[in-house]
């Protein structure tokens, strides 16, 4: 008995006998893993590659049960952070730079990818080894976050300990805590023209303090030249864009000077508001 | 009244699914043998076109075909038309020896606020059959509306629990009136119950899907509502109808699967100009083959060759590659998965839990077919899709609990829908 799709087998281009005019006009809908830049990025390792996708689809449980899968078979909890976990996320930042994912799509990833870290280092019995701390809050007098929760997540992400202080964070707790802390650079948001006056009284603060820590500065009422007013901070545009600001002033020793002036070079994109 | 409720298949496997034959073939006419191995030509005429009737005679003695079917769509209680095929035909049988029936589709016309049951419009196409069953028709037809209101509402909402209510348990309900109905009056006058389509509510969804770009309706919705039509266009088998089946009724391939009953087929909707996207598909596994006047018979003795030379297998796989990856209706119309959504229908007992079993199904089908980069679909079909079978997974249980949820719901945004007229 012969199977129609043994014939099937025999096509050489279906595409001579009908086209999906419809596909060729608006493009086929592609699952997230079959974008060509995500197929890139997944690990090829089954077990990996499963992790990797949980994240990718934001499923937490998932995530939590392949990662712990991996680590009773005797996987390398940084290795799996590094190569799975981070690679799913990873995936998600590029669909969502593509405008291909939103909003909802990373928080439910970086919640994911988040819990995968945790069962990771809590099988390490320690935090994982991260490439420096930054810090991120929303300044004092703004209640909203989610800029800063997207900033945090991305860090995270790419091997960043990203150390959280929340919201409506007076400038006095930032130089406390970067005191502390010592982050590489630290990241101050505002979404009302009302608190990014903060930007200010906060780099004032750190100078006193003696605290010569850039400060990124953004937010929906934000912009550059308001920003560049004051000195040690430069302006940011898009969250995604923090791990590679971060990477050049850890890896490549970027001043915040440096940073107003090669943005788009580090990023390594267009971006609007420093194009001109 | 339901007189058999099929729980097994009986067309035995997929492969043999295939034109000509039927499990349960059917003798009709003047020794008309529908599904005994040869695939009868049809051509449809108008009920006031008698003058065709004979264009066709001609063209049958001409071009030397061993078998016609005339097809009097929405024939009338004094049709002009039959009374000219049932005259002309037996005299071409007379004559020639040619092989000959009549199908009469009787329309209905009934408006459900006015009355599905007993109403005037019924009372009139229940005289319209017993007249035309009585004045020469071999096989009584229809395309009942049982359902339509909803499936309307549906199609413009894109809503697939409507779809499964409409089409698949109102359209089964009314169905079951009706089929009772029809095949009492063919029993009581020798002529054969043929099937039903469900033009009226799968066939709106696919036309209003309609060409490839336009994605007005997702193609994929109007797969999933296909597989349902299926529920509802056995019943009328299950009511006693015996085949030869309606030609519009393109879910007619999962019929056969399951009942073994000949089917009809066409190539496209030729008086409509719509689009389908599964012509050379319906005619894999088809019985009779409807085509214009102007080619009349050049498929069915294509098919038939085929038959003889023992190639037939060759040619039903050529017919149905030829659009399986074409559509998703493709997809689930194909013989093979043809066959596994009405095992997937016989598997379950009610018309609510059947609909989503076939729907179900379906979706899988077309699911799979992506998976294996055979079918591509746009954003918009997958988003229709996967909504589709959301609904479809979160279903009650219970069938109570449904009717109860659509009672409450398609009742009052369903202006003209009566849930009365289903006894609900």
């Amino acid at each position: 008995m012969v199977s129609l799709d043994e014939y099937y087998e025999n096509i050489e281009d279906y595409e001579n006998i009908a086209v999906r005019y419809n596909v060729v006009m608006y493009g086929p809908a592609l699952k997230p893993e079959e974008d060509p830049e995500v197929a890139e990025i997944l690990p090829e390792d089954p077990m990996k590659r499963e992790i990797a996708l949980a994240v990718l689809h934001g499923d937490m449980n998932l995530t939590n049960e392949k990662t712990q899968e991996g680590l009773d078979a005797g996987g390398d909890p940084v290795d799996l952070i590094n190569n799975a976990l981070m690679k799913g996320m990873d995936s998600v930042s590029a669909l969502y730079t593509k405008g291909i994912y939103f909003l909802p799509d990373l928080m439910l990833s970086g919640d994911a990818m988040m819990s995968g870290v945790n069962l990771c280092e809590s099988s390490m019995g320690h935090k994982a080894d991260s490439k420096a701390s930054v810090m991120s809050f929303a300044v004092e007098g703004d209640p909203h976050d989610i800029g800063k929760n997207l900033v945090v997540m991305f860090l995270n992400a790419n091997g960043y300990d990203a150390v959280d202080l929340g919201r409506d964070v007076p400038a006095a707790d930032v130089v406390e805590k970067a005191k502390e802390v010592n982050p590489a650079v630290m990241t101050a948001t505002a979404l009302m023209t009302t608190t990014m006056t903060q930007f200010e009284v906060i780099v004032a603060a750190l100078q006193e303090a003696g605290l010569d820590i850039p400060v990124g500065c953004g937010g929906g009422a934000v912009r550059r030249d308001f920003v560049e007013e004051t000195p040690q901070t430069f302006y940011g545009v898009a969250a995604y864009h923090m791990p590679k600001i971060a990477d050049a002033i850890v890896d490549d020793g970027k001043t915040w000077e440096d940073i107003r002036n090669e943005y788009q070079d580090i990023v390594g994109e267009y971006v609007k508001g420093y194009a001109e | 009244m339901v007189l058999k409720s099929f729980t097994q298949m009986e067309t035995e496997s997929f492969d043999d699914l295939i034109f000509g034959h039927a499990k349960n073939p059917v003798e009709v006419g003047w020794e008309q043998k529908i599904g005994y191995g040869n695939v009868v030509p049809n051509v449809k005429i108008a009920d006031d076109d008698d003058k065709a009737v004979k264009a066709i005679c001609s063209r049958v003695e001409a071009i030397g075909l061993p078998a016609i079917q005339i097809e009097i769509e929405n024939a009338t209680k004094d049709s002009a038309a039959l009374a000219a095929a049932n005259e002309q035909l037996e005299a071409l049988h007379e004559n020639i020896g040619t092989k000959a029936s009549i199908m009469v589709s009787v329309a209905d016309d009934r408006v459900e606020k006015e009355g599905l049951r007993e109403s005037d419009a019924d009372v009139a196409i229940t005289e319209t059959l017993e007249s035309n069953a009585q004045n020469g028709a071999s096989i009584l037809s229809m395309e009942t509306i049982g359902g339509a209101e909803v499936c309307n509402f549906a199609i413009k909402k894109a809503d697939p629990r409507a779809l499964l209510y409409g089409v698949g348990v109102l359209g089964s309900i009314d169905m079951e009136y009706m089929w009772t109905k029809i095949s009492d009056i063919a029993g009581k006058n020798n002529v054969a119950p043929g099937g039903d389509s469900a033009t009226a509510q799968a066939n709106s969804v696919m036309y209003k899907a309609s060409g490839l770009t336009e994605e007005k309706t997702a193609h994929t919705l109007a797969a999933v509502g296909r597989a349902m039509a299926a529920v509802r266009s056995l019943v009328a088998i299950e009511c006693g109808a015996t085949g030869p089946t309606k030609d519009a009724a393109y879910e007619n391939p999962i019929i056969k699967a399951i009942t073994g009953v000949p089917i009809s087929a066409q190539p496209r909707n030729a008086d409509s100009g719509n689009s389908v996207l599964t012509s050379n598909l319906s005619a894999s596994v088809c019985d009779v083959w409807t085509e214009d006047l102007d080619n009349l018979g050049n498929g069915a003795s294509l098919m038939n060759a085929a038959t003889q030379i023992g190639t037939n297998k060759e040619l039903r796989a050529s017919y149905a590659m030829a659009d399986k990856y074409r559509d998703p209706q493709g997809v689930i119309l194909a013989y093979d998965n043809a066959y596994k959504i009405g095992e997937a229908i016989i598997a379950e007992d009610s018309a609510y839990t059947r609909s989503a079993a076939a729907a179900s199904k379906a979706i899988e089908l077309i699911n799979e077919a992506i998976d294996d980069k055979k079918l591509y679909i746009t954003k918009f079909e997958r988003d229709s899709l996967d909504s589709a079978q959301k609904t479809i997974e979160q279903l009650p249980d219970k069938e109570k609990k449904f009717l109860k949820t659509c009672l409450k719901r398609y009742g009052k945004k369903v202006k003209t829908h009566d849930p009365a007229q289903y006894e609900l």
